[in-house]
């Protein structure tokens, strides 16, 4: 099966001012995303992941290199056609309610007559998005702008997904609404490529992780095999006391190993949020 | 080569429109009213512009003549000048702005010029006729435009005339114009009667007794009363130049 | 194709209700109708034109100028908001190809512009009715021959009317797609409206050849890319009868327009396929 995207030796120079400096955004970067899985491009603002979405969508046009997506040159209709994207901030034109967006938007992207008004009250329902859906857009929050921009990307049921900064300043229960829908994506059997350098958000929704920096790709793998240190162990205990701690590094050190630290576990500053404001939405 | 075919043809899609708008052009040119660019250089700045590029002709002709009424009343020469002519170039089919112009060059820029020189007792009366005849000359011209743009020309005709003959004292120039009036369709009832009175001042009075006998009994006496002051005027001619009784007009029934 | 024009509507028709709802827009519409109404009082101006000549003359340039205003503005300003808010983003994503969203911003915008000349000349016709009415019973109880004007001229000019602002709005978007900034797609959207309108003269000079090869040369060029505006404002003669208009002219004019709406569209979706969003 080809992969979802296929990205190979792509470079992008901007040129700069009237005298045309160069500016190297992306540096011959191979990337392969498998199909089915959640992909997360990570990096430092302006290290040229964002560049490297818009050259796969065709929004900007490669310097050098070629780029498929699901088996088909990017940046023709059919590939878009197959394709949702989710842009950065997105803004959406103010006066239209989150319906008339999605459909207008559905429109756009080949859902036929018959299939449109169970395709647009589908993509609310995956955003959440139902009870808002007729309100003007100008009346809407940042989280939910971010989810009337999931439905428009989702309305025509493409294979992939690409996000861009999808949860860039929603506060943490929006962001865990927009991972339940990337999770849920995932459940259909959709790609979806998300770029963020929200680490800890990453960590929890993607399958397989990109690091880039300044242009160039410095690491490529599965979420678990990356992060997972071979050399080292956790243990969690209960009700441990310091004779048990002195008998246990005692017990390891006559196995040659050594305990190098130990300390309280402790939950993410996220999930005590969730944890606190449960039910709230984001309204 | 096949990166540059698009720019080709783009290009000569433009020169095909602009060669197409050619033949459109001559083809509404005469239905659009002629612009003396030359009139409206000096006053392009002063908001005339806006009446070049299209649509507003009328107000903002209007606006700049009464904006040279303004300069009239300071006697500023150039700048009354430039704007009248403007209001002209504007809107050419107007009779009242080439009408006004042509008097405001013809008479009084003779006449401001003068006392811009220290007045009528200074300046020696040779140089003065001079001034007369060069803006006598001009008004002339503004009128003769007028003639070849305006809609309705007789009057202009007749404003030509009135001129050559006070200011510019030629006759011969006046009653050419004021025959031209006369034999016009719209022409007034008293532009021949003028027109043989300066040719018989000119010193033509065998000429100017002809023409307007011809031109009273064909173009007069069919009407209703057949201008029994025309009439009149032409026996006082017939008594002058001794024309015998035969040869002179019938007498009319209604004649006294 | 039929997927395509329909693509092309929807962006036309969100193009459209966007331009309607701006502020912009009503500012300019109500100006130009004061304009017209204004023509009624401001007729204590005149100098000697026949009335309705004045009227209608208001009318015309209420039409030229705030219609260029609102053509030039407008245009460019519904093409750099979808950049600038990175909309085009959202959109271009989808399988919608850039001239077709081009196009549909310019039928969007084209649409908008024939509601601003048809309602500003509606209402012009309305006044001019008003007043012949009057003008003919005056001059019928004076001997006098009446002035009228030509509601079937009226129409045609409205016609032409939208048709030239077509021709400048295509000119800016193909600025737009070249620019980086709206004030520099309005500022030479600007001079070309300007330049356009004064391409006659150049027209004219054509029509009587110099002496001079590299004056012939430069006449020749300047006439053919920049657009013969001044071809469309035959609104005196289609009215108001002030000269005739030869049979076929107002056909060949609409023909020269949609040529110009053409060649500068083109121009504009090749550069736009190049540009960087």
């Amino acid at each position: 099966m080809t992969s979802a995207i296929s990205v190979r030796r792509l470079t992008k120079d901007f040129r700069i001012g009237l005298r045309g400096l160069k500016l190297r955004a992306v540096d011959d970067l191979s990337l392969e995303i498998p199909r089915g899985q959640v992909y997360g491009l990570l990096g430092p603002n302006g290290c040229g992941k964002s560049t490297t979405l818009k050259v796969v969508l065709g929004l900007v046009a490669p310097t050098a290199g070629e780029i498929s997506i699901l088996g088909e040159a990017s940046a023709t209709s059919a590939a878009r056609r197959r394709t949702g994207f989710l842009p950065e901030a997105p803004y959406f034109h103010k006066f239209l309610t989150g319906r008339e967006l999605v459909r207008y938007c559905a429109q756009l992207s080949g859902v036929s007559a018959g299939e449109l008004a169970s395709a647009v009250e589908d993509a609310l329902g995956l955003a959440a998005m139902v009870e808002a859906a007729d309100r003007p857009i100008g009346t809407y929050s940042k989280g939910m702008l971010q989810r009337i921009g999931f439905a428009q990307a989702v309305v025509h049921d493409p294979e992939l997904v690409i996000l861009d900064e999808p949860t860039a300043g929603v506060d943490p229960v929006g962001s865990a609404a927009i991972g339940r829908m990337i999770h849920a994506m995932r459940d259909k059997g959709k790609t979806v490529v998300l770029c963020s350098h929200l680490l800890g958000q990453v960590e929890q929704v993607c399958d397989r992780v990109a690091i880039m920096d300044r242009g160039k790709l410095v690491l490529e793998g599965a979420v678990d095999d990356v992060l997972a240190r071979r050399d080292r162990h956790i243990l969690t205990v209960e009700a441990m006391t310091p004779a048990a701690r002195a008998a246990a590094e005692a017990a390891l050190a006559a196995h040659g190993a050594t305990v190098v630290s130990v300390t309280h576990p402790r939950r993410s500053l996220e999930d005590l949020f969730r944890e606190l404001v449960t039910g709230s939405r984001d309204a | 080569m096949r990166r540059y075919l698009p720019w080709a043809v783009s290009g000569a899609l433009l020169l095909a429109a602009g060669m197409f708008a050619e033949v459109s052009w001559r083809s509404v040119r005469p239905s659009i009213p002629e612009i003396g660019r030359k009139d409206l250089e000096p006053t392009l700045g002063q908001g005339v512009l806006l009446g070049v590029l299209g649509g507003l002709r009328t107000l903002v002709a209007d606006l700049t003549w009464i904006r040279s009424y303004v300069l009239w009343e300071r006697r500023d020469r150039g700048g009354c000048e430039a704007l009248m002519r403007a209001a002209c170039a504007l809107d050419p089919h107007s009779r009242y702005f080439w009408e006004q112009t042509g008097y405001v060059i013809g008479y009084d820029l003779a006449h401001w010029e003068i006392r811009r020189r220290g007045g009528y007792d200074k300046v020696p009366a040779e140089i003065q006729e001079r001034l007369f005849q060069t803006y006598g000359r001009r008004g002339i011209d503004i009128f003769e435009e007028g003639i070849a743009r305006s809609r309705v020309t007789t009057p202009l005709v007749l404003c030509a005339a009135q001129l050559a003959e006070i200011k510019l004292k030629d006759h011969k120039l006046s009653a050419r114009y004021y025959r031209q009036a006369a034999e016009s369709p719209d022409a007034p009832w008293y532009a021949a009667r003028i027109c043989a009175q300066v040719i018989w001042q000119d010193g033509r009075q065998q000429e100017a007794y002809r023409w307007f006998r011809d031109y009273w009994t064909t173009r007069m006496l069919p009407r209703d009363d057949g201008y029994p002051d025309d009439l009149e005027k032409l026996r006082t001619m017939e008594e002058v130049l001794r024309i015998p009784p035969a040869e002179r007009i019938p007498r009319a029934r209604w004649e006294r | 194709m039929q997927d395509s024009l329909r693509r092309m509507l929807w962006i036309s028709r969100v193009t459209f209700l966007e331009a309607v709802r701006q502020r912009f827009f009503a500012f300019l519409l109500v100006l130009g109708v004061a304009m017209v109404l204004s023509s009624v009082s401001l007729r204590v101006f005149d100098f000697g034109h026949g009335e309705l000549k004045f009227i209608a003359d208001l009318g015309f340039g209420g039409l030229f100028f705030f219609g260029s205003v609102l053509a030039v503005v407008m245009t460019a300003q519904l093409f750099f908001s979808e950049i600038d808010n990175k909309t085009a983003l959202t959109l271009l994503a989808k399988p919608l190809s850039r001239p077709e969203f081009l196009l549909g911003k310019f039928f969007g915008a084209w649409a908008v512009l024939g509601v601003f000349v048809v309602v500003l000349a509606g209402l012009l016709g309305a006044v001019l009715w008003a007043r012949e009415i009057e003008l003919v019973a005056a001059a019928e109880q004076a001997g006098k021959i009446p002035t009228t004007f030509s509601a079937g001229g009226l129409a045609q000019f409205v016609l032409l009317q939208w048709l030239r602002l077509g021709v400048v709005a295509a000119i800016v978007l193909a600025l737009s797609s070249l620019a980086r900034t709206f004030l520099f797609a309005v500022v030479v959207g600007a001079l070309a409206v300007v330049a356009g309108q004064l391409q006659w003269i150049a027209q004219d000079a054509v029509l009587k050849p110099s002496d001079s090869a590299a004056y012939d040369a430069f006449l020749w060029v300047s006439s053919r890319l920049i657009p013969n505006l001044q071809q469309f404002n035959i609104g005196d003669a289609l009215v108001l009868g002030a000269a005739g208009v030869p049979a076929g002219a107002v056909t060949t004019v609409f023909l020269s327009g949609l040529f110009y709406i053409t060649a500068y569209l083109t121009v504009g979706a090749l550069i736009f396929r190049r540009r960087e969003i």
